[in-house]
């Protein structure tokens, strides 16, 4: 114990360095107590308190990320976080992400309509925020572990939150239990991982030479205990089968940003773990071929599945399996080179699955339609909404005149110099099977323009009224056709 | 001494006893179970290797943070299957499939 004591002073005064660093996570921390008092204290008197109390954090947070950017990689807490520019940009993703998602909790019906009220939604809300922003910055593996967990609880929370009816209990069930497996078996390999290398740290000298001493069996067998962990958050290939299920009965808002929040933060864990598999000197060829297997599994799954399905939530459940083995193959970059096209395509895929989702539940909140047959004849009597709608289809769908078209050119085109410099066919495999799915999606989200202007309602109409989604999401699909004009907007901060 | 070996081939078997339980068990309490045999598979790993990283101790310490995760992840899955109960009447996770297109 005695030898210990020098060295306390100098790792006080670490912790205390590193958090002037951490000021946005404290935010979040004091945020989150904060409305749990103020929804305990306040929530009969002035039930929107904890709403505006969150906006206000999160864009407290948003302003602090943006003041970070371009900053020098930091190495904080004794390398359990490291504060670079890549984390940065997540975290300004992770901003944009609650910020609409609290809108939408804010003017969903059935949230704002259940007893229990939505105070401890925004609570959880930011913890999740806070567990997403350690994820992308930790370095270390308990750090990794915790901050996962701190995502997997709340969102398991916020799946059940209200389970209103049969379908919402049974979505928490099946999200908590394959959720805990995944987790369970990522744990385990974190330990054999700990055991081989004696160390937690990522990109320690003796984890990197502890694995490079390892044999081929043991060393894939613990990275892919590790990877059923991150495979689960980003819902690729093989740990795809829970997503249907999970998206289709939570509420909407929940489903929105389940699609989003936690799958860009297990982008980032697996960019963690892409450039430790550099660091060891694995041939970047083996790395890349089972890269590109899960993306073209996930692109083939996802895309025609989604063609046989009815209920418009499942169907985009399935096409945001879709989306993110495309999201695969931006991480085929060159080494030296950023994660530019990756964090581009995020950007544009946070604005138009939320804008899609949003529309959905407003449909849903007016008309109570949930399936697309159903559909038909909306586009007149929902116009407005209907043709944001469309505009959201042809981003998802990635063609011109909207920001998707952008994106997914981005991806091709990184992609493209990865095949140039490699020569892999499995690469130019994967090439040709992003651009058939993108053809593929076509059939499927334009069903629903098709519903609902070329085939006309059989049933009375309907009294259409504009609601705050409306100018929500017809905002969002502004900032789609603008996006494409000026790409420029959120290629500066890359 | 007890060699490591004893402990990780333990771990390996609890690991397996535990997977084998989530995938046969027709209750979600029975599938919990199994889970926790994972974790505690994993956090005997966890002290049995940090026995040997005597500087920082991070095994110990993972271990600690690994039983209070498990804890609360018990704790939100156990009310989540209560909510379950209360609108199927059973909690085999088998017969609850009302999801589907």
């Amino acid at each position: 114990m005695v030898e210990f004591i020098p060295f306390i002073s100098s790792s006080i005064n670490d912790t205390l360095a590193s958090l002037a660093y951490l000021e946005s996570e404290i935010v979040l921390v004091a945020g989150f107590l904060l409305v749990i008092i103020i929804d305990l204290f306040f929530s009969k008197k002035l039930p929107q308190m904890s709403f505006g109390l969150s906006m206000a954090i999160v864009l407290i947070v948003l302003t602090q990320n943006f003041t970070l950017l371009n900053l020098n990689p930091q190495v904080l807490f004794g390398g359990m976080i490291v504060l670079d520019h890549l984390s940065v940009l997540f975290k300004i993703l992770f901003c944009l992400v609650s910020l609409i998602f609290l809108l939408f909790i804010r003017f969903n019906k059935s949230l704002q309509e259940h007893g229990k009220g939505t105070g401890d939604l925004y609570a959880i809300l930011l913890a999740v925020h806070l567990g997403m922003n350690l994820m992308v910055m930790s370095s270390n593996l308990l750090m990794l572990f915790l901050s996962i967990e701190m995502v997997s609880l709340g969102s398991y929370l916020m799946v059940g939150y209200i389970s209103k009816d049969s379908k919402q209990s049974e979505a928490s069930l099946k999200y908590v239990l394959f959720g805990s497996v995944a987790s369970a078996i990522m744990l385990y390999g974190i330990s054999l991982l700990y055991g081989f290398t004696g160390s937690l740290y990522l990109q320690g000298p003796s984890f990197i030479a502890g694995l490079q001493n390892l044999p081929q069996l043991p060393l894939v067998l613990s990275l892919t205990l590790v990877f059923v962990g991150i495979a689960f958050k980003l819902s690729a290939f093989p740990l795809h089968f829970w997503v249907p299920d999970v998206y289709q009965g939570a509420p909407s808002p929940v489903t929105a940003f389940l699609s989003t929040g936690p799958k860009i933060a297990g982008f980032a864990v697996l960019i963690k773990f892409l450039i430790l598999l550099q660091a060891i000197g694995i041939a970047s060829n083996a790395i890349f071929t089972v890269l590109a297997m899960i993306a073209i599994l996930s692109m083939v799954l996802g895309n025609f599945a989604a063609i046989w399905q009815n209920n418009s939530k499942r169907m985009l459940a399935y096409s945001s399996i879709g989306h993110t083995g495309f999201m695969f193959m931006a991480l085929f970059v060159l080494p030296g080179q950023g994660y530019k096209a990756l964090i581009f395509y995020m950007f544009i895929y946070v604005i138009m699955n939320m804008a899609a989702f949003l529309i959905l539940d407003e449909i849903e909140d007016q008309t109570a339609k949930q399936n697309i047959d159903e559909y038909s004849g909306l586009g007149k009597q929902l116009s407005i909404l209907m043709i944001c709608f469309v505009i959201v289809l042809v981003s998802l769908t990635g063609l011109p005149p909207t920001a998707g078209f952008t994106a997914k050119f981005f991806v091709f085109s990184t992609a493209l110099d990865a095949y140039n410099s490699s020569g892999s066919s499995v690469i130019l495999i994967m090439i040709i099977v992003a651009a058939l799915s993108t053809l593929i999606s076509l059939f499927y989200y334009f069903k629903i323009p098709l519903n609902a202007y070329l085939r006309e309602s059989t049933d009375t109409e309907i009294k259409a009224s504009i609601s705050p989604k409306t100018y929500l999401s017809a905002f969002l699909a502004f900032l789609l056709l603008l996006l494409i004009v000026f790409p420029s907007l959120i290629e500066q901060f890359l | 001494m007890i060699p490591l070996s004893h402990f990780l081939i333990i771990g390996a078997c609890l690991f397996s006893i535990g997977l084998y339980a989530v995938l046969t068990k027709k209750n979600a309490i029975q599938v919990l179970i199994g889970i926790e045999f994972m974790i505690n598979a994993a956090i005997l790993n966890f002290v049995a290797f940090g026995k040997y990283d005597k500087i920082n101790g991070g095994g110990q310490m993972f271990a600690l943070f690994a039983i209070v995760l498990a804890a609360a992840g018990v704790a939100v899955a156990l009310a989540i299957i209560l909510n379950v109960y209360k609108h199927f009447k059973t909690i085999d996770p088998s017969k609850i499939d009302n999801l589907r297109n």
